[in-house]
C-alpha cells in the first residue's frame, strides 16, 4: 500500500469541541446579555441567540466540507481569494452600512456582512502561499517587503473604514507568520526602528477620536457618562463579579443596562460579572486549549504552506481575544474587536470555524502517517 | 593557532547552520509561540485578579451605588394665615419640564432636544447646550429645569411623550398662590427657584435643584419653619433612569404653619386710604400694638402682585416693576429711611424733660426765628426759622403747636443777646436718640430693614471731615439734617412714648405652629429694652400729643368719638427750589385711645405736608381698627378659612 500519498484523515475532536465549548459559552452570554431587550428566544428568529445559533451551525457546516477539502487547492485560488476581499473592501468602503461613524458592513441577503472578517483569512491563505512558494529567498529583502505589502494592503483599506483594531490585527497576523516562516532577524529591526521612528507622525495624524479614546483610557472619568462610561461600566461589572460571580443572569450591570455593546465588544464582562474569576478562568482555559491545538496542527504540518496557515490563523484568534478582553479589563486602550467565537456576530463566527475547517484539513490530508513526532 | 581555531568554529557553525534540522528549527519557534500564549493569558489573568479578586469589594460597592439612586421628598410648605385664621395663602401644583442628563442615551440628545422645541418651544440648541453642561456638571443625576410654569394640557401632553423621550420628567412640585394679592406682598414676599448659587449652598439641607426657596419678606426670614424637612426615598433605577422599585421611603415633614400679626382686614383697609390720597406715588403705614410689637398693618405703596414673582416669573411684568421710578419692589415702610421731621420731637421733648432742660411750664418766646452770631464772627448772623410765629409757648404749647423754635432751644440751648438757655446739647441728644433706637434697625421680622442715620459730631467727622456746629443740633432737634429713620423706627418710637417707654421689637409673625397646630414659637411680646425716662414725663408728652390734635398742629386728626394723640412731620429734602422752598415728606404718627393706648399708627407720604395729608390718613386708621363692626373681622375671617384650609381642621 503506497502510504505516502494517502490521506490520513485525521480529525481533531479536542480543537472542534473547544470550539464548540467557547460557541455554547458565548451564546449563553448572549443570551444573559439581551435578556433586557429581547426576553426569552425561542419564538423569534430574530432573537440574537436564535441568530448565533444559526450563524454556528453555518459555521460548523463549513469547518466539516472544508476539513473534506484539500487544503492545498488554496495555493492556486490564493490570489483571487485575495483580490475578491480585496475589492470587497474597497466596495464596503463606497457603499458600506455606517455604524458609530465608521463603514465596516454590508449587507448581503438582509444580513450584515464584514468583510474585514473574511480578508483576515483570505490574507493569512495569500501569505502563506507567497512564503511556501519563496521557501529559498526567504532571507531576501524583496520577499520580506512584499509580503509586508499583502498585509498592509487589507490593512490600510480596514484602517480607512476607519477600524484601527482590526487593522491591527493583520499585522500582528503577518508577524507571527514572518516569524515561523524565517526572515532575516536584521530584516524584522530595520521595520521596527522604522516603525518607532514613524510613530511621533502617527500621534500628529492620529484622529481625533483615537486621540480622545486614548486619554479617557487613561482617566475615564474626564467623560464619565459619554466616552469614558463603557471603560468605567465595564471596569464595574468585571470587578464586582468576583470570585464566583453574580450567578448566570444575575449581573446587576449587565441586566441593568449599564453595560453598553454588551453582548459584542463588551460581552466578556458579562461573563466576568455574572460567573466571576472562576467562569474567567475556565473561559481562558478553552481558548489556550483551542490555540495549543491550532500550534498542533502547525507541528504536524505536511508543508510550510499548511504550517503557515495554521500559524496566521492562531496568530489572529489570539491577538483578538487578547486585545479583547484586554480592553474589558483596561489593560488596552478601547479598539473594537470581537472575541472570537464567543461576541455576538456571524461574521466574525462562521470565518473563525471555517478557519479551524482548513486547519482540520491541514491536519487530515497529510501524505506521510507516522512521521517522526 | 587561536585563529585557526577561530576559523575552524566559524566553518562549523556555518556547515551547521545549513544542515540543522528545519523541522527541529519550526519546533522551537512553536514552542516559543506557545509561550507567548500562556503569556498573553497570564497578563489578562493577573489583571482580572486584580479587579476581581483584590479590588473586588470595592467594585462592588461601586456596581451597588450604580442602581441605587436616592431622592429627596419635597416637604409640603407651610401655610400662613393672619392673625384671625384669614388664609394668606395656598400650594398649588406647579408643572415643569426637567432633563436628567445622566439618563439621557448620549446619541440622542438631538432627537430628545428636538421633541422637546416641539412640544415647549424650547430652542432645540439651548436644550442641546443645557444637556451637555448638565452632563459634564459634577451631578449629572439631578434634574436641570427646562421649561417652567407648563399649564396642565401641555403638561399631560408632554407626559404622553416621554417613553419616547428618555431623560426627561415633568416634575410637579407645589408654587405659592397669594390669595390677597398686591395688598399683603410687602410683608409676605414670595417664593422662587433656588439659582445655582443658592443650590450649592442648599444641596445639604434636602433641597433639589428645581426647589423653591423664600426670596424676600416672610417667606424668606420664615423658611426654615415653613420649609419643613424633606425626606429620603431610596429606589432602584436602570440605566436609563427607569424606576424599578422603592426600596426604603423617609417621608417629608411638612413645613409649620405662621399666623401673622397682621389683621388683614385692617391691612386692606390702610392699603387703600393710602391709595386713595391724591399725592400718591410713595407712601407708606404701619400700625404696631403698642403693648406687644405685634404689627397690625404694614404697606408699602406702590406694591406689586407677589403672585407674578412666585414659581414662573412674569417677565415682563417684572421689568415693569424694576422700571417704575416709585419702586414697588422695595418695601418703603422698612427699607427707605427719610428725614423724619417734627415726628422726631417725641425724642428732644421726652429727652428734654427727663434730663431736667425742660418742665411742662418751661415758657420760650417763639417769634418766627432766632438769630445765631458766629462764634467768632459774631457780624455773621445765622437765622433758624420757624414755620410760624406763636408767641410765647411752654412745653404742651410748643408740642402742641410743633414749635421749631422752641425745640431749637431744647435741643441746643440758646446764649445770645443776652439770653442763657441751656439746652440738652448734642451729646444728651445723640444718647437719647439711641435709646428710642435711631440708627439702627428695629429687629422686624422681615428682610432688607434699613439702618437710618444717628448722626453725631464724631459720625459728621467721618462722614463729611467737617465740625459740628449749633445748627446741627438744632436742626436735628426738629428731626431736619443729617437725622434718617424708617416708618417702622418711627412707629415703634411712638409706641413707646404711648407704652411709658418699652422699646418693643415689631413683629409681623404672631405665631408659628406646627402642623398639629401647636404653637411652637409663642406669641410674646419681644422687648428691645426700657427707655431711661419716667413714666410721669411720658405721661406728660402724651397730654402734649393730645393736645397737638385737639387744638394744634396735628388737628386735622381730630376725631370727636375718638381721643387721639399724635405728632404731625413736615420734613424738607432734597435741592432747594428757586422760590426758597423744599420738596417735603408727609408724616403723621401718634396712638389712641389718647389716655389708654392701644395702638400706634406711623404714616408716611413721600411729598405732602404731614398736617393736611399724612394726620387725617393716621386718624381714619386708628378710628377704623377701634371702632369697627366686629362682626366684619369675625366674617373675614371665618368664610374663606373653611374652604381653603380643609387640613387644618382634622
Amino acid at each position: 500500500v503506497n502510504l505516502r500519498n494517502t490521506p490520513t484523515r485525521e480529525f481533531d475532536f479536542v480543537l472542534l469541541l473547544a470550539a464548540l465549548g467557547l460557541t455554547v459559552y458565548g451564546a449563553l452570554l448572549i443570551y444573559s446579555g439581551s435578556l433586557t431587550t429581547y426576553g426569552s428566544p425561542g419564538r423569534a428568529l430574530s432573537h440574537p441567540v436564535s441568530r448565533q445559533i444559526l450563524f454556528a451551525a453555518i459555521g460548523l457546516g463549513a469547518m466539516l466540507v472544508l476539513s473534506r477539502f484539500d487544503y492545498r487547492a488554496f495555493g492556486p485560488l490564493s490570489l483571487t481569494l485575495y483580490a475578491v476581499t480585496l475589492a470587497m473592501l474597497v466596495f464596503v468602503m463606497v457603499v458600506g452600512a455606517s455604524a458609530y461613524g465608521s463603514r465596516r458592513w454590508i449587507v448581503v441577503f438582509g444580513t450584515q456582512v464584514q468583510p474585514s472578517e473574511l480578508a483576515k483569512v483570505a490574507t493569512v491563505i495569500m501569505l502563506a502561499k507567497y512564503f511556501s512558494d519563496n521557501e529559498e529567498n526567504m532571507r531576501s529583502l524583496r520577499v520580506f517587503l512584499t509580503s509586508l505589502l499583502i498585509a498592509a494592503a487589507p490593512a490600510v483599506l480596514v484602517l480607512l473604514e476607519p477600524d484601527l483594531g482590526s487593522a491591527l490585527v493583520f499585522g500582528v497576523m503577518w508577524l507571527g507568520m514572518v516569524v515561523i516562516a524565517g526572515v532575516r532577524p536584521a530584516h524584522l529591526a530595520g521595520l521596527f526602528a522604522t516603525v518607532l521612528a514613524l510613530t511621533p507622525l502617527a500621534v500628529v495624524f492620529a484622529q481625533n477620536y483615537q486621540r480622545d479614546r486614548f486619554d479617557i483610557w487613561l482617566d475615564p472619568n474626564k467623560d464619565p457618562l459619554g466616552t469614558g462610561f463603557n471603560i468605567l461600566q465595564a471596569e464595574i461589572s468585571i470587578g464586582s463579579g468576583g470570585l464566583f460571580g453574580k450567578g448566570f443572569t444575575h449581573g446587576t450591570q449587565t441586566q441593568l443596562d449599564y453595560l453598553r455593546t454588551q453582548t459584542t465588544d463588551y460581552i466578556f464582562s458579562v461573563g466576568a460579572e455574572e460567573l466571576g474569576f472562576i467562569g474567567a478562568m475556565v473561559l481562558f482555559g478553552l481558548f489556550i486549549a483551542l490555540l495549543f491545538r491550532c500550534l498542533r496542527v502547525a507541528g504536524l504540518a505536511d508543508d510550510s504552506f499548511g504550517r503557515l496557515i495554521a500559524v496566521g490563523v492562531m496568530t489572529f484568534i489570539l491577538f483578538q481575544v487578547f486585545v479583547n478582553i484586554g480592553v474589558n479589563i483596561r489593560l488596552v486602550p478601547v479598539t473594537g474587536v470581537p472575541l472570537p467565537l464567543v461576541s455576538q456576530g456571524g461574521s466574525s463566527l462562521i470565518t473563525v470555524l471555517a478557519s479551524l475547517g482548513i486547519l482540520q484539513s491541514i491536519l487530515g490530508h497529510r501524505r506521510k502517517r507516522g512521521r517522526r513526532t | 593557532m587561536g585563529i585557526l581555531a577561530g576559523n575552524r568554529r566559524r566553518r562549523w557553525r556555518a556547515e551547521h547552520a545549513e544542515t540543522a534540522d528545519p523541522h527541529q528549527q519550526v519546533n522551537q519557534k512553536l514552542w516559543i509561540l506557545r509561550l507567548v500564549v500562556l503569556a498573553a493569558f497570564a497578563a489578562l489573568a493577573v489583571q482580572l485578579g486584580r479587579l476581581q479578586l483584590v479590588q473586588g469589594s470595592h467594585f462592588q460597592q461601586r456596581a451597588a451605588l450604580n442602581q441605587l439612586r436616592i431622592e429627596p421628598m419635597i416637604p409640603s410648605r407651610g401655610l400662613i394665615t393672619d392673625r384671625n385664621g384669614v388664609p394668606l395663602v395656598a400650594n398649588v401644583p406647579g408643572f415643569s419640564a426637567a432633563i436628567v442628563a445622566a439618563d439621557i442615551p448620549a446619541d440622542r440628545d438631538l432627537q430628545i432636544a428636538g421633541g422637546i422645541e416641539k412640544l415647549l418651544g424650547v430652542p432645540a440648541l439651548e436644550t442641546t447646550l443645557r444637556i451637555e453642561a448638565a452632563r459634564k456638571s459634577r451631578d449629572p443625576f439631578t434634574p436641570v429645569v427646562i421649561k417652567d410654569g407648563l399649564d396642565q394640557v401641555t403638561a399631560f401632553h408632554l407626559r404622553e411623550q416621554l417613553p419616547s423621550l428618555p431623560g426627561v420628567q415633568v416634575v410637579v412640585d407645589p408654587v405659592r398662590r397669594y390669595l390677597a394679592g398686591d395688598v399683603m406682598s410687602d410683608v409676605l414676599g414670595y417664593t422662587g427657584r433656588v439659582d445655582e448659587e443658592e443650590f450649592a449652598a442648599l444641596k445639604d439641607k434636602g433641597y433639589i435643584a428645581s426647589d423653591s426657596i423664600g426670596q424676600t419678606g416672610v417667606e424668606a426670614v420664615y423658611e426654615p419653619y415653613l420649609r419643613g424637612q424633606a425626606g429620603r426615598k431610596e429606589i432602584e433605577k436602570d440605566a436609563t433612569g427607569r424606576e424599578l422599585r422603592t426600596l426604603g421611603e423617609d417621608p417629608a415633614k411638612p413645613g409649620n404653619d405662621l399666623v401673622l400679626s397682621i389683621d388683614l382686614d385692617l391691612q386692606k383697609k390702610v392699603a387703600q386710604l393710602l391709595a386713595a390720597t391724591p399725592n400718591g406715588g410713595q407712601a407708606a403705614a404701619v400700625v404696631m400694638d403698642v403693648h406687644t410689637g405685634e404689627v397690625l398693618a404694614l404697606v408699602s405703596l406702590p406694591s406689586y402682585d407677589d403672585n407674578v414673582l412666585s414659581g414662573k416669573i412674569d417677565e415682563t411684568k417684572l421689568q415693569q416693576y424694576l422700571n417704575d421710578p416709585n419702586k414697588p419692589l422695595l418695601n418703603h415702610a422698612i427699607a427707605e429711611q427719610y428725614a423724619p421731621g417734627s415726628i422726631f420731637k417725641q425724642i428732644t421733648g421726652t429727652a428734654a424733660l427727663q434730663e431736667g432742660v425742660a418742665t411742662p411750664s418751661t415758657t420760650i418766646a417763639a417769634n418766627g426765628y432766632i438769630n445765631v452770631p458766629n462764634e467768632y464772627d459774631p457780624s455773621i448772623v445765622y437765622t433758624f426759622p420757624d414755620w410760624r410765629t406763636f408767641g410765647p409757648l411752654n412745653f404742651y404749647g410748643g408740642v402742641a403747636w410743633s414749635s421749631d423754635v422752641y425745640f431749637y432751644y431744647l435741643a441746643g440751648g440758646y446764649h445770645a443777646y443776652g439770653q442763657n438757655f441751656d439746652g440738652l446739647g448734642i451729646d444728651r441728644l445723640v444718647k437719647y436718640a439711641g435709646y428710642y433706637g435711631i440708627g439702627r434697625k428695629s429687629g422686624i421680622d422681615l428682610a432688607g430693614e434699613a439702618d437710618g442715620v444717628l448722626p453725631s459730631p464724631d459720625w459728621k467727622k467721618q462722614t463729611f471731615g467737617d465740625d459740628w456746629f449749633l445748627g446741627d443740633t438744632y436742626n436735628m432737634g426738629i428731626g431736619q439734617g443729617f437725622v434718617a429713620a424708617t416708618p417702622i423706627q418711627m412707629v415703634r418710637i411712638t409706641a413707646a412714648v404711648a407704652n411709658g417707654g418699652t422699646l418693643l421689637v415689631p413683629r409681623v409673625v404672631r405665631e408659628v405652629r406646627d402642623a398639629q397646630g401647636h404653637a411652637i414659637v409663642p406669641a410674646e411680646p419681644k422687648i428691645e429694652s426700657h427707655i431711661p425716662v419716667s413714666p410721669e414725663n411720658y405721661a406728660i408728652m402724651r397730654d402734649a400729643m393730645t393736645q397737638a390734635v385737639a387744638y394744634g398742629s396735628a388737628n386735622p386728626a381730630y376725631q370727636a368719638d375718638l381721643k387721639i394723640a399724635g405728632k404731625t412731620g413736615t420734613a424738607e429734602f432734597g435741592a432747594r427750589h428757586p422760590d426758597g422752598t423744599y420738596d417735603t415728606h408727609a408724616w403723621f404718627s401718634g396712638f389712641a385711645p389718647a389716655d389708654n393706648p392701644q395702638i400706634a399708627v406711623t404714616v408716611f407720604l413721600l411729598n405732602g405736608v404731614g398736617a393736611t395729608n399724612a394726620a387725617p390718613l393716621g386718624s381714619q386708621i386708628l378710628d377704623y381698627y377701634l371702632h369697627r363692626p366686629q362682626q366684619q373681622v369675625a366674617a373675614d375671617a371665618a368664610a374663606p378659612a373653611g374652604q381653603t384650609q380643609p387640613e387644618a381642621t382634622p
